[in-house]
């Protein structure tokens, strides 16, 4: 009886020791893990108000598939407005100015030129930079180390996606501003498949007013990125006129997007990856159906028929062929005339 | 410098320029352009691969000179089918000329694969690449391949993906990434 009482008393004692003794191991590692990820985080916060608040001047490298980009850029922010010069490196001479919301694009005097399309158009600026998105939801995020990305210091951070709807990410930030200075878009399997770079950099406040003057001589366009319309445009989701998403990769949310010419066009963000969807109703162009890639960009197009009208949805991103299909797919026509009545 | 003479350049790096172009190249006026404009590609293509070569400060045209006029190794003189057709290996200029959206986009040195080191030049051979199987959930996915489409077709294609690049410019949390992908899509057709 006493031997038994002593017995359930040991025990008793020996659980909570136990439990302790775990804890103290584990602790340690646990803590580990935590200030490893708040890092992450805080460095995180820092990328978005750092693309528009740090002023520099450099040049950098974009690829995808077999493209390969170079372009110069000056970056001031000076109070409160972001002004910014990008100017072609390679074949034609191109420029694009920037000065708060006013864009204006020079571009050789040559070829057929679609400005509308390739200028920004819409309030996109605010609506991402204000999405505070927990990244850490949908990707596990990690601090590799430190490198050296084009003379500067930089914290190099992966995102590895934690499902197979999106691809995983690379980031290298420069370590006293925070700015983006390195960047990969990868496969699961750590295969690179889009890269930025800079390959030169000055983090300068001092960049005199003349580097944000046009130069190149050309047909001038000029374009606001403010909404003629306002308040019109603040939810995307009312643009889903006509036609609704059955299923979407967890943590995608619909994103403000410019009002295209198409108009029923619709952009979904889970903060670092971005798909379109376009749906319209099938024109006499009779395009190829299924995915086509450039890097880490899909596109896959998707016949659709509803109320004996055919569709065309076509989803455009940085996901996944098989993320694209299963989105282009769960597409659902509710009202074909809306549709036909904006989709021209 | 014309289209011909950045040809010239992206050949040489390709060790496939012939003698005369070389010999055009380096009588060119403005020899610093030129300079400039191999070590960009230099360094870029030294990116893709991830060198670490440098080529900046490095002025190789002496070298060449002397190796064109001694005919030593160093310039091959290849008439490669390639070198022989020019209309065949350089389409680009004349599609990039049509298709100007923003950028003439890389010029000569687009047919650089990060990847593959394939050399095969051309805005419109971004052909869709082999999907690998992990990204593939389930069934797998069809696929269009890019060279396929006609010029409507593609110009289509093409409009998608700018419009797609507009929504991720400028404000989609990668700044000028954002700006690189709408140059990139505009330049593709």
């Amino acid at each position: 009886m006493r031997m038994n009482r002593l017995s359930s008393r040991l025990r008793a004692s020996a659980v909570p020791a136990l439990l302790l003794v775990l804890l103290a191991l584990t602790v340690p590692g646990l803590a580990v893990a935590d200030d490893d990820r708040s890092e992450v985080n805080q460095w995180l916060e820092r990328l978005a108000p750092a693309l528009n608040m740090t002023s520099y001047r450099g040049v950098f490298v974009y690829a995808r598939g077999d493209q390969v980009h170079s372009m110069q850029i000056a970056h001031r922010y000076r109070d409160g407005v972001v002004e910014e010069r990008l100017v072609m490196q390679d074949g034609g001479s191109g420029e694009i100015v920037r000065r708060g919301v006013n864009v204006v694009c020079v571009l050789p005097d040559r070829g057929r030129i679609r400005l509308d399309q390739v200028i920004p158009s819409g309030p996109f600026a605010e609506a991402f930079t204000s999405q505070l998105m927990p990244v850490s939801r949908w990707y596990s995020a990690e601090m590799v180390g430190e490198d050296r990305v084009a003379g500067y210091e930089a914290v190099e951070i992966a995102l590895r996606s934690r499902d197979e709807y999106r691809y995983s990410h690379r980031l290298w930030l420069e370590r006293t501003t925070g700015l983006l200075v390195k960047s990969h878009v990868r496969t699961l399997s750590g295969d690179v498949m889009e890269q930025f770079q800079f390959t030169s950099l000055e983090i300068t406040e001092n960049i005199p007013d003349e580097e944000f003057e046009i130069r190149t001589e050309g047909r001038e366009i000029s374009r606001s990125l403010a909404t003629d319309d306002g308040g019109a445009e603040a939810s995307p989701v009312s643009r889903m006129n006509g036609w609704e998403l059955g299923w979407r990769p967890d943590g995608f949310a619909p994103a403000a997007a410019p009002r295209a010419g198409r108009g029923q066009v619709v952009a979904f963000s889970d903060g670092l990856a971005a798909f379109s969807v376009f749906v319209e109703p099938a024109g006499r162009l009779n395009m190829p159906k299924g995915a086509s890639r450039i890097g880490a960009t899909t596109i896959y197009m998707h016949a659709l028929e509803s109320g004996g009208r055919e569709f065309l949805v076509t989803v455009v991103g940085e996901v996944p062929p098989a993320t694209a299909r299963r989105v282009a797919e769960s597409v659902r026509v509710q009202d074909t005339l809306a549709l036909e009545g904006n989709g021209s | 410098m014309d289209d011909r003479l950045r040809e010239t350049l992206s050949a040489m790096m390709d060790d496939e320029a012939d003698e005369l172009s070389v010999r055009r190249l380096l009588s060119h006026h403005d020899q610093a352009r030129v300079r400039d404009q191999w070590q960009r590609w230099q360094q870029v293509r030294d990116l893709m691969h991830s060198g670490h070569t440098p080529a900046e400060g490095v002025d190789v045209s002496a070298n060449v000179r002397a190796a064109l006029d001694g005919r030593s190794g160093m310039a091959r003189h290849r008439a490669s089918a390639k070198g022989a057709s020019p209309s065949s290996r350089w389409r680009w200029p004349a599609v990039a000329m049509v298709a100007v959206a923003l950028v003439v986009g890389f010029g000569a040195g687009a047919g650089w694969d990060s990847r593959e080191g394939s050399a095969t030049a051309g805005a419109p051979e971004i052909a869709a690449q082999a999907v690998p199987e992990s990204d593939v959930a389930a069934a797998p996915v069809r696929e269009v391949t890019l060279q396929g489409l006609d010029e409507e077709q593609w110009e289509q294609m093409s409009q998608y993906l700018l419009e797609h690049a507009q929504h991720n410019s400028v404000g989609a949390g990668r700044g000028a990434v954002g700006y690189a992908r709408v140059v990139s899509a505009g330049n593709g057709y």
